[in-house]
């Protein structure tokens, strides 16, 4: 893409892009496919867990 | 929570042609972002349609977010008269998508696809590139953290997924 092809939406990824972790990409790209997404099976579990207690402590208080 | 494993696994022995997009696509090339659903772009061919409907039925799908009892019913007819549905099934959510903003259908979008390998099955998976081209279509601000991170994976290189 040349800069006559950018837009201003590339310019917001570009400002989003400083706060991209690479050092996470770089290890997630060394994980095959499958573990990849078992990995995102395990963190929808750990975001239902966190849900879950969020709504228990929710109805003692 | 979505049974990436077994969602995946129903549509390929269902025999459903198919092409694996969104966040799961992504997680594929290596985002770590958090996604709930499997959005898949099928083809949309009678034969197709017949053998998707059969595949999913067991499931239970429904329409996300409608209210209960409704007479929905995932057939072939439903689907044929329809387009892109937006589905609960006992698996997961599952977002049936007969054509894209930005990219077309299955036969449209085949050619920037990547077969890839996970769970003992095989299934076709939009290509990095591709998948950045229709995020950046499909316009929504949702999108953009996304596209910054799909595009610095791009930048470090990452070859096919393994």
């Amino acid at each position: 893409m040349t800069d006559g092809e950018r837009s201003s939406i590339d310019d917001v990824i570009d400002v989003y892009k400083r706060d991209v972790d690479r050092t996470l990409i770089r290890q997630r790209l060394t994980r095959s496919i499958e573990e990849r997404l078992e990995d995102l099976m395990e963190l929808q579990r750990f975001a239902e867990e966190l849900r879950r207690a969020g709504r228990r402590a929710a109805a003692a208080s | 929570m979505t049974d990436f494993k077994a969602l995946l696994r129903t549509l390929v022995e269902g025999g459903v042609d198919f092409i694996l997009i969104g966040g799961a696509a992504a997680t594929v090339h290596g985002s770590s972002r958090l996604t709930r659903d499997v959005d898949v772009v099928y083809r949309r061919t009678r034969d197709n349609i017949a053998r998707l409907a059969a595949a999913l039925t067991p499931y239970r799908p429904y329409l996300r977010g409608a209210p209960p009892g409704l007479p929905f019913r995932l057939d072939a007819p439903t689907v044929e008269r329809g387009l892109n549905f937006t589905l609960t099934t006992q698996l997961g959510d599952l977002d049936l998508l007969g054509e894209i903003v930005g990219g077309g259908g299955y036969d449209a979008l085949l050619p920037s696809t990547l077969l890839i390998r996970a769970f003992d099955i095989e299934c076709r998976c939009l290509n990095l590139d591709r998948l950045i081209e229709v995020k950046r279509a499909a316009g929504r601000p949702k999108d953009l953290e996304a596209l910054a991170e799909l595009e610095a994976i791009r930048d470090e290189g990452s070859a096919e997924p393994r």
